[in-house]
């Protein structure tokens, strides 16, 4: 497979089943449309205009007829892939659309793997990294708000907002590097109240960012909550309960789920992996040996952990046990079974465990179960989320870059309180514009140099 | 008739003399050639060296064994402190040389180098004969050489504009080498044009100082070079002056005759040192332009026009010279002009400075697309020294760009699409903290040393200074400044700080209000040796906290400039790579991963596609 090669794929738009389009892009487009495609008269075609809508029939090589088509070309300077591309539309059925396709493979274009058309735009420099990712995360995002946020990345939002803020801090940046390089030209001084105000604007709009960084990302990669607790608890029955669907073998014999079940599902916008693991006890028999191991394993590493208890036996030692091994990470306490007389009462577990927050359900009759999906919601990604504050950090990579850009203006600003020289000003600025270009994809040298000549007259 | 050297330069500006110098101390015998024996590291411009980046690589220079630093000082009319106040990686010293005296300085100097032929005469090819080059003169004499340093400054098809007016020429109306680059482009070498100006030369006698302000020099307490007893001079004083806005409107109503403007001059020029054509232009709202007054020596009445570098008509030059106040009767002895010239595109050269695919030839200086007497210099030594390596069959010499300015300046030449002139300037430098003007002896020296740049004696004299700074250091972290001591007091009484707990003396040394000679007069400790060992333990200890973050950085960078890439990498097997990087990546051939990244047009994403390759590839 070569970055190369012309490639070709149906993409057809959701919600239009009568049209169909098929989309050629590459150095070839051109020339394979010349031998696929035919004037309605049935003559070849010369000349491609640029954004023209044309009508025209699509043929196979050979010359035979497949269908009535509209067809229009871009060049590559205006395409979204950065190369010439070619839009067939043609009619009817899938049936038909394929036919064109394997015209056009025939005609020497390449079946286009998913998602490549967006790397060819990324590649030829179309689009940043940031909207490219954003595009993926758009293909596969699982929820409404998941898709959102990755909208909103893709029009460029995040890019945007650090890019005004990269602009501001130059503003500062410039003057001081000009002034070093060049002292005997005349550039202004460094006015530290007014950079102080830039700086510290800076912070703030980073902070913003940072806010619903951990949110965002669990919008983007779902959280992981577990469901944990001794065999026989309910755990799998829940996980059904939560779902809405029979997806766990769920038995009166304690033991019954050996290896860990897991399932996405949506809590009102938030993906969140839901996974089932085995009852945790010791045990001889190998099989379930490992799969209490395993058990562990994924405990440790879940977003959140929700110990179950079965409110018809009261808590049990093996219950505090648990509990007390993985206190640190303070795990939710869901009582099941609250259909069935009770030996233990909310209130005395709220009393035993008051670091803990306490949830009564049945996964038998659902009582309870609406609260949890809420509380699970809540617990992951807070209570405000609107339309004013998107998601615009959903990835790591970003995260990391803007705290350390903010950990650097700190310096910066400090720097410029406490009178620090301009070289060593510039020194902190500058890692908090290269923390910013790894998200923006600027390079602060090469733009400060540029800069120094475009603002100030410089030379002897 | 046919010579045998080891090696050849051609050009002795400021790249020729120090690649000379370099190889031939050595060992090698140096044949050095140039167009005229009278113009041995001649000035064609402003005569003024160092300032910030130009003045630390001057010293680096200097540190390796080099001569710029040596021969400004002994020739300098003046010299001045710059950003003092502005933070001690950006210190620098400037000097006004005079020019006269600095390329006698140099003829003397080179006269003295046993292995070094100097011949005046000009070379007009130069060929590939079995396992040696030959260089044929205009002549029809042929020198046999088995490596050639080329450093021909601005002198490849060079070309000068005055007004419409334009002519084959060297600069400053010397002879242009055309059959030498006929020869290399017809061998396959790549040049571009570029472009570089200068200004006017006027007569001391017709100025009107009374409208100027005065510059004097300052007093300083040592000069460039680590090697040379330092002997200042009574300072010469530079003269300011502005331009207003008749002088702009006489230049404005003449943009037709001016050569840059009218489609003359094709060739790109720098923004650094533009025209003031150029300035009026693109700073049409500047209502003044500042305008210095430097002598050109001592010995003469030539004075340069730092400021009003100009192509136009000499005429048109006269009439806006004359709005200038002190500048109503100026009488011009030479008009500027602008010089149009051949450099060779970067993308050819290796880190070594070595044409790729052309064994022993290397190139320094203005050819490579540099500006400034310090790049030529700078590139002149490394040039000479991978010249000697490469004649005994080692590993070429290659400075890292935490290591100096000149290995930024190399990398930033081979790895960078530029557009114009190079200049170096302190924002080029990522490591800028450590690269200071002030520790370039303790950044290279050794270097220098192992190379036999350095004498014995001197670095001897070097060995006993880093010792002294070891010592003193381990003085200042070893004791303590007791509140109500005899120190303490003195301290009170020089600074104003009271003492109120013990403190360490490295600690004391971080606080702004504290100096080395301070902490020496209260603990009469030592003496000031007049060398700069106070203010290299000053900077080392008042910015600890920079450096180390540079010296992790810096550990970062090895770990990618430590990964080759080889020669022969084919990069149109790598998926993922955009379309620009690749074909950058193709042209530039970069030897290291490091240098790969640093290549515009090559994103950290294609950085990691091409290390997720070579890694699969290396596995398989
Ligand atoms: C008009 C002008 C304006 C400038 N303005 C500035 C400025 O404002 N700021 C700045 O920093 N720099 C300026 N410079 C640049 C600075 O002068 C040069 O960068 C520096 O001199 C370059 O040194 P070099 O050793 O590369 O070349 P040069 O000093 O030019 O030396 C070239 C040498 O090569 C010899 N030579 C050439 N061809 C041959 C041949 N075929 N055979 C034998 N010998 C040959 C010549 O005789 C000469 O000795 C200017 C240069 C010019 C010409
Ligand atoms: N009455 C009542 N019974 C429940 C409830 N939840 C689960 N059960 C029953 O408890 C038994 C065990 O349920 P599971 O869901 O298999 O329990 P588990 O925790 O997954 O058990 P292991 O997989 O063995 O660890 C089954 O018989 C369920 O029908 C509940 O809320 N009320
Ligand atoms: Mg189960």
């Amino acid at each position: 497979m070569r970055d190369t090669d012309t490639i070709t794929a149906i993409s057809t738009p959701q919600g239009e089943g009568g049209i169909g389009i098929i989309r050629i892009s590459g150095e070839e487009a051109i020339n394979i449309g010349s031998q696929i495609l035919r004037h309605p008269s049935g003559k070849k075609i010369i000349t491609w205009p640029e954004r023209q809508v044309r009508l025209g029939l699509a043929v196979f090589p050979d010359g035979s007829v497949i269908d009535e088509v509209i067809y229009f070309l871009f060049k590559n300077n205006r395409s979204y892939t950065g190369e010439d591309v070619l839009e067939i539309q043609g009619h009817g059925g899938l049936q038909n659309l394929r036919k064109i396709l394997n015209s056009t493979l025939k005609a020497g274009a390449r079946l286009a793997e998913p998602g490549e058309f967006t790397k060819r735009a990324y590649l030829n420099g179309r689009i940043d990294l940031a909207q490219a990712e954003a595009v993926i995360d758009l293909i596969r995002s699982r929820t409404d708000l998941a898709h959102k946020a990755a909208l909103t990345q893709l029009r460029g939002d995040l890019s945007t907002v650090i890019k005004e803020q990269e602009k501001k801090l130059m503003e500062i940046l410039v003057p001081i590097e000009a002034a070093l390089d060049f002292p005997e030209d005349e550039i202004p001084d460094l006015k530290r109240e007014e950079a102080l105000k830039i700086v510290e604007g800076a912070i703030f709009k980073i902070n913003e960012l940072l806010a619903n960084a951990d949110q965002g990302m669990i919008l983007r990669d779902s959280a992981t909550v577990v469901l944990a607790g001794r065999p026989n608890v309910g755990k799998s029955s829940l996980l059904n309960s939560l779902l809405g669907e029979e997806r766990a073998i769920v038995t009166p014999i304690p033991g019954t789920t050996r290896d860990f079940v897991s399932e996405v599902i949506d809590l009102n916008g938030v993906p969140v992996r839901l996974i089932d693991t085995a009852g945790i006890r010791e045990i001889e028999d190998l099989i379930e040996k490992a799969g209490v191991e395993r058990a562990w394993e994924i405990i440790k590493q879940a977003d959140l952990i929700l110990v179950v208890l079965d409110s018809a036996l009261g808590i049990t030692p093996e219950d505090y046990q648990m509990l007390n091994q993985i206190k640190e990470r303070v795990p939710i306490i869901i009582l099941n079974k609250t259909d069935l007389p009770s030996q233990i009462s909310f209130k005395e577990i709220k009393k035993e465990f008051p670091q803990n927050k306490v949830l009564s359900v049945s996964a038998l009759t659902g009582a309870g179960i609406k609260e949890l999906k809420s509380f699970i919601r809540e617990e992951l990604i807070g209570t405000n989320i609107s339309e004013e504050h998107p998601f615009l950090v959903t990835r790591l990579r970003h995260k990391e870059a803007l705290e350390e850009a903010c950990k650097y203006l700190r310096f910066t600003a400090e720097g410029i309180t406490s009178h620090l020289s301009e070289d060593l000003i510039a020194v902190d600025l500058r890692a908090a514009l290269e923390a910013l270009g790894r998200i923006s994809g600027k390079s602060v040298s090469e733009e400060v140099i540029s800069q120094i000549f475009s603002q100030f007259c410089i030379g002897k | 008739m046919k010579k045998i050297y080891d090696v050849a330069v051609i050009g002795a500006g400021h790249a020729g003399c120090e690649a000379a110098n370099a190889v031939s101390k050595m060992g090698f015998d140096t044949l050095l050639l140039t167009l005229n024996f009278n113009n041995i590291a001649f000035m064609p411009c402003n005569p003024s060296v160092g300032g910030p980046g130009k003045g630390n690589l001057v010293r680096e220079v200097d540190a390796l064994g080099g001569l710029i630093g040596r021969i400004t000082d002994l020739a300098h009319l003046q010299m001045r402190a710059l950003n003092t106040q502005k933070g001690p990686a950006v210190r620098a010293f400037r000097a006004q040389a005079d020019k006269h005296l600095y390329q006698q300085c140099m003829r003397n100097y080179i006269e003295k180098q046993p292995l070094i032929t100097i011949k005046q005469g000009k070379v007009s090819s130069i060929k590939r004969i079995k396992d040696h080059w030959c260089l044929t003169l205009n002549t029809g004499v042929c020198y046999e050489v088995s490596a050639v340093i080329i450093a021909t400054g601005t002198f490849l098809r060079g070309k000068i504009h005055i007004g419409l007016f334009s002519y084959s020429s060297g600069p400053q109306g010397q002879h242009p080498a055309i059959s030498l680059a006929e020869s290399l482009e017809a061998q396959g070498i790549r040049f571009k044009r570029f472009k570089t100006g200068t200004s006017a030369r006027v007569r001391k006698r017709s100025l009107d100082f009374s409208k100027m302000i005065e510059q004097p020099g300052d007093w300083l307490p040592h000069g460039f070079s680590y090697w040379l007893p330092w002997e200042p001079r009574e300072p010469v004083s530079c003269w300011l002056t502005y331009t207003n806005q008749k002088t702009h409107e006489i230049i404005r109503n003449n943009l037709d005759v001016a050569p840059m403007y009218c489609g003359e001059i094709t060739g790109t020029g720098t923004r650094y040192c533009p025209a003031i054509e150029g300035k009026v232009v693109n700073f049409p709202h500047k209502d003044k332009h500042q305008v210095f007054i430097e002598p050109e020596g001592l010995n003469t009445d030539e004075m340069y026009i730092a400021g009003l570098s100009s192509s136009l008509p000499e005429e048109i030059q006269d009439q806006f010279m004359r709005t200038v106040p002190g500048l109503e009767n100026v009488e011009i002895v030479r008009p500027g002009y602008a010089i149009e010239y051949d450099v060779i595109s970067p993308d050819q050269l290796l880190t070594s400075l070595q044409i790729r695919d052309w064994p022993g030839i290397f190139c320094a200086g203005q050819i490579n697309g540099t500006s400034g007497y310090e790049e030529a210099a700078a590139q002149g030594i490394i040039a000479g020294i991978n010249a000697g390596l490469y004649l005994r069959g080692e590993e070429p010499f290659v400075l890292k760009r935490n290591e100096a300015y000149i290995g930024v300046l190399i990398d930033d030449l081979i790895t960078k699409e530029n557009n114009e002139p190079y200049r170096v300037m302190t924002s080029r430098a990522e490591f800028r903290l450590s690269l200071r003007q002030e520790n370039a002896d303790l950044r290279l020296t050794d270097y220098g040393y192992k190379f036999k740049l350095i004498s014995e004696a001197d670095y001897q004299f070097f060995r006993t200074k880093r010792e002294r700074i070891q010592e003193k250091l381990r003085f200042l972290e070893g004791n303590n400044l007791s509140p109500g001591s005899e120190e303490a007091e003195i301290i009170q009484a020089k600074t104003g700080l009271k003492i109120q707990q013990t403190t360490n003396l490295k600690q004391l040394l971080k606080r702004p209000e504290i100096n080395c000679a301070i902490i020496r007069e209260a603990f009469k400790n030592g003496k000031d040796e007049l060398t700069n060992e106070d203010e290299v333990i000053e900077n080392l200890i008042k910015y600890e906290g920079y450096l180390e973050r540079e010296a992790k950085m810096a550990a970062r960078l090895q770990k990618t400039e430590g990964k080759k890439i080889p020669v022969d990498f084919d990069y149109s097997q790598v998926p993922n790579l955009s379309f620009e990087a690749r074909e950058k990546l193709m042209r530039y051939r970069p030897e290291t991963f490091g240098q790969a990244g640093r290549i515009s047009g090559v994103s950290p994403a294609d950085l990691s596609a091409l290390l997720i390759w070579m890694t699969r590839s290396r596995k398989k």
